[in-house]
């Protein structure tokens, strides 16, 4: 008799509840739209907080301009684009600039024109002359240092940095020479990656090489989250683009002179990709092969922006304060440590609710077990009147 | 808040004035063969010590390095090129070695050991001044305590250590004047520092930077920055003018005086007898009224000041519209007083295993000259000093060098913990050896005083052999071959004089860096017994040396493991086959 109101009972409330977890979650989503818009603003998935570069002029002389020119050029680029001199690591093996040869003293130019003075007033280079050397080189990758080496020579890089790394110089199969008298190789640049990914001193590296057959020393690459890019294949010579006849050399390598060219269309809140710099590679301007390697490198290359690496642009995680798990899933799949730590992070926050002896945890964690209870609770009243409901629906 | 924050402003200010001053300076000298001779000085002084560091004009990364590694007294040049003392005389500023050089007094009683502190600061300047002051290691590094004695006006108790080194290859550009100009309170946007355009200032016939630290009383410190720099109007006008203007040397002008700066002058050295004009027209100078910062300066008798010296007073000057000094000639001069010493130094000899140093002397002067002699030779050449050798006009003048002190190179590196206190300074070769390094050979040590008759060249000479290195052991430019710093040449002290410029008291202030008298009186002067021997003024220094040292083919090494691993392959299969293989006949 008094079951004829009890659907409308039930339908009432339903819609209520409907209403409510409704309500809830407009307005959760609206403000996490908005924190989430407000600090990821240039947020492509790469999950930095924070922008590095190490850029290596390798070569020592006068007629080796050009690979002074290059680095300086990426130095211009990656400082007007945001990064700090703090944040730059900068390494010239020799002195073009006040050079006795140099016409132009304090100058070092890109293009036959003299437009534009890559030195400028206001320039910071970490290390030079015979400080270039590879165990340098390595000890800056891998941070292994003298006390007393001052900061502005160490990459302080950590687990959430974009590093950009730019070589130039004369090499072959599988290595670069180093001023003439010492050479790195393939396989040392790729034990240095390896073990700063064991140390978590990097988030993703973008690896750039401008040097005969340069494609040969991104080969043996095999830590995780790297991108490469070299400027000839195996067997090929990178060619200068154009000389300048008043300094008397060649002034810039042809593969860097097209690589600039499309950097300098590029501001800080430019969306260009990766995959736009590398289509905009043309073997016939360059007079070789410039190549890429992706197999490492964990994002699609039309979501990688140019300015993940060469810009300084801050970005923020925001992480809702009350649900651990959230920081877990947005970290990348391919971080085994982090994953072992979440799972105990998981276990454990499982296993305090079943103990009663609650009193030695902590409030925060006492908060978070209620809120999952009342997270339990709800959901089993939502299965419960939806059983009700298809209960009614079938007796009818 | 209102009233708050007026209480409080004025207190700050207060302080700020109380405890640190900022002082700038540009002497500019025209030089007798047509250029111009340009020294930038920045004083920052700080008054008392601050053990919270809040520093509004003392640059913060200085004080902190000169904190963390308890430094009394610290100087580092950067300079590029060769001092020209024949046509140039003395430079406003002594420390003038090609290339860098960094020497630093270190008192006892901090937590690490001096050789500690020292690698900590060579590292922390190399960082902050984007330089390889970090490869200045035992291997160049010595303690000549005559050469270099403290100058601080106030030193505290404890016994001070000296630790030297030079690098004379260091190339000195633009990425070292950046962080220098950010030392400064107004960097390069106002006051004088307006005027230091890396384009032009490294386009100079000689540029140098330089950081002088000196204690005051108190635990306060004074730090000059110094940019010196000597440009070519000729060359730079294009044509025979050696007419200048801070225009044509710098390509700029001052338009706007740095706002914290207690004083900010430009001083003109002006030409003797000579015809020429100067715009703006210098300020009236009555002759009572002295510089404040002439005070502290010995003042020359000899050479009145107000008529040889115009002085422009940057903040009234800027208020009327840019400055722009300017200076014209109409006929040619002559510099009348060039240095009583002329120095040249070569390295002799065509082999690469030996070889000889000369030093050439020239004294101009009518009275007998008295000067120390510095050697820092690094361990790739041995001096051999019994075969040191002095003529003067092709006669044997042994007895002219006296006082000779040789310290040969050997590892660990000797270096003599000489103490500071005057009581000890008298016979440095006393000193126990402290023998704190593990490997690598530390420089020699070379130390005589010479006397110079009148009006006559003294020619010295010393064979050398050089050493044959290890071919890991070459720069990578190994062809180029390795820098020997400069000689240096120091006052010594003369009989009877008792002037401090010559004295070894390392409690007195020695010459002073704004000494800009430029006379026959600038010879120690001494008394009337002894009227006949003079000594130096200031250190001089010669240029830096190349020595061609046997250099190897670098490509030996891999076509010995080419070759060799040839030969293993060779012998090695042979044998195998003869060993391992059946020799059978087979039937077809």
């Amino acid at each position: 008799m008094h079951l004829h109101w009890l659907p409308h009972s039930c339908l009432f409330f339903l819609t209520c509840f409907a209403a409510l977890t409704a309500r809830t979650w407009a307005t959760s989503t609206s403000q996490d739209e908005q924190v989430s818009g407000f600090f990821g603003r240039h947020e492509s998935g790469s999950g930095h907080t924070n922008n590095w570069a190490v850029l290596v002029c390798a070569s020592r002389y006068w007629f080796n301009y050009r690979h002074m020119a290059n680095a300086l050029g990426m130095y211009r680029t990656v400082k007007r684009l945001g990064i700090p001199d703090s944040n730059i690591i900068l390494m010239l093996a020799d002195d073009v600039a006040c050079n006795a040869r140099n016409k132009f003293p304090g100058s070092v130019y890109a293009e036959a024109g003299r437009h534009l003075d890559l030195y400028g007033d206001n320039i910071e280079v970490d290390y030079r002359g015979y400080e270039v050397t590879v165990e340098n080189f390595i000890r800056v990758l891998t941070g292994r240092m003298e006390p007393s080496v001052p900061r502005s020579k160490r990459l302080l890089t950590d687990d959430r940095s974009n590093i950009f790394v730019y070589m130039t110089g004369h090499g072959g199969n599988e290595f670069l020479k180093f001023q003439d008298n010492e050479e790195i190789s393939a396989f040392d640049i790729a034990d240095a990656f390896e073990q700063m990914w064991r140390k978590k001193r990097y988030n993703e590296i973008f690896f750039m090489i401008d040097t005969c057959q340069a494609n040969t020393m991104y080969s043996q690459f095999y830590s995780p989250n790297i991108l490469a890019t070299g400027s000839s294949e195996i067997g090929e010579n990178s060619y200068s683009h154009e000389n300048d006849y008043d300094i008397g050399v060649s002034v810039i390598d042809s593969y860097t002179h097209y690589v600039l060219k499309l950097m300098e269309g590029i501001n800080k809140t430019s969306q260009t990709s990766m995959q736009d710099l590398f289509a905009s590679y043309d073997p016939v301007k360059i007079h070789s092969n410039a190549g890429v390697r992706s197999d490492l490198f964990q994002r699609p290359l039309d979501k990688a922006l140019i300015t993940d690496f060469f810009g300084g642009v801050a970005q923020a995680g925001v992480f809702p304060p009350d649900d651990p798990t959230a920081f877990v899933t947005t970290l990348k799949a391919s971080e085994p440590a982090l994953i072992i730590s979440s799972a105990q992070l998981n276990a454990e926050s499982h296993v305090t609710p079943s103990q009663s002896t609650s009193a030695v945890a902590p409030s925060g964690s006492y908060a978070d077990e209620w809120s999952t209870q009342w997270k339990v609770a709800r959901k089993w009243a939502s299965i419960t009147l939806l059983g009700l409901l298809v209960a009614w629906v079938s007796h009818r | 808040m209102v009233s708050w924050s007026l209480l409080v402003v004025p207190l700050v200010v207060l302080g700020g004035v109380w405890c640190e001053e900022y002082e700038e300076d540009l002497v500019l000298r025209p030089l007798r063969d047509g250029k111009v001779s340009s020294t930038f000085t920045f004083t920052t002084v700080l008054h008392g010590a601050d053990p919270a560091q809040h520093y509004t004009l003392f640059p913060l990364p200085l004080g902190q390095i000169l904190r963390e590694y308890a430094i009394t007294e610290l100087h580092l040049s950067l300079n590029a090129g060769k001092w020209n003392y024949d046509a140039w005389g003395y430079p406003e500023h002594p420390a003038v070695p090609t290339g860098a050089e960094l020497w630093a007094w270190m008192p006892d009683g901090a937590a690490s050991t001096i050789d500690d502190r020292w690698a900590g600061l060579r590292n922390a300047l190399a960082g902050l001044f984007c330089a390889s002051l970090g490869s200045l290691d035992h291997r160049r590094t010595s303690s000549p305590v005559q050469a270099y004695p403290l100058q601080s006006s106030h030193i505290p108790s404890a016994p001070h250590h000296l630790r030297h080194a030079t690098l004379p290859s260091e190339h000195v550009c633009t990425e070292n004047l950046t962080p220098f100009l950010k030392l400064l309170p107004c960097k390069s946007r106002a006051g004088l520092a307006r005027l230091l355009n890396p384009q032009r200032l490294f386009d100079a016939d000689w540029h140098g930077l330089g950081v002088h630290v000196l204690s005051t009383e108190g635990g306060g410190v004074e730090m000059k920055l110094v940019v010196q720099a000597v440009f070519d109007p000729v060359r730079l006008s294009g044509g025979k003018r050696r007419d200048w203007s801070f225009q044509s040397l710098f390509d700029r002008t001052i338009n706007a005086a740095c706002p914290v700066a207690s004083s900010s002058s430009v001083r003109v050295f002006l030409p003797e007898e000579q015809i020429f004009s100067l715009s703006p027209e210098p300020e009236p100078q009555p002759s009572d009224e002295s510089q404040p910062r002439d005070e502290s300066q010995p003042h020359d008798e000899s050479q009145p000041h107000d008529k040889s010296l115009a002085i422009y007073d940057v903040p009234t000057l800027v208020s009327h519209g840019p400055l722009d000094v300017a200076m014209q000639w109409t006929t040619e001069h002559a510099f009348q007083y060039p240095p009583p010493l002329s120095i040249q130094r070569t390295l002799h000899g065509t082999s690469q295993a030996h070889g000889a140093l000369a030093c050439t002397l020239t004294n101009r002067g009518p009275a007998p000259l008295r000067v120390g002699y510095l050697e820092t030779l690094p361990a790739l050449v041995t001096l051999w000093a019994h075969t040191i050798r002095v003529e003067v006009g092709g006669v044997g003048r042994d007895d002219l060098l006296t006082d000779l002190i040789y310290h040969p190179s050997h590892s660990p590196s000797p270096f003599s913990s000489h103490s500071s206190s005057p009581s000890s300074s008298s016979s440095p070769q006393t000193h126990a050896h402290a023998h704190t390094h593990t490997h690598g050979p530390s420089p020699s040590l070379l130390q005589a005083t010479l006397t110079l008759p009148p009006y006559s060249t003294l020619r010295l000479t010393a064979e050398l052999s050089r050493a044959f290195l290890r071919y890991t052991e070459h720069p990578p430019d190994a062809m180029r071959g390795w820098d020997l710093p400069g000689a240096v040449f120091f006052p010594v002290p003369v009989p009877g004089s008792t002037d401090s410029a010559s004295s070894f008291n390392a409690n007195h202030s020695a010459p002073t860096f704004n000494h800009s008298a430029r006379t026959d009186s600038t010879y120690a002067q001494t008394d009337e017994a002894h009227a006949h021997i003079h000594t130096l003024p200031y250190r001089m220094h010669t240029p830096a040396l190349l020595a061609d040292l046997p250099t190897p083919d670098f490509s030996m090494p891999y076509n010995v493991i080419i070759l060799s691993c040839t030969l293993v392959t060779l012998i090695f299969g042979s044998v195998f086959n003869v060993l391992t293989r059946g020799w059978v006949v087979v039937e077809v």
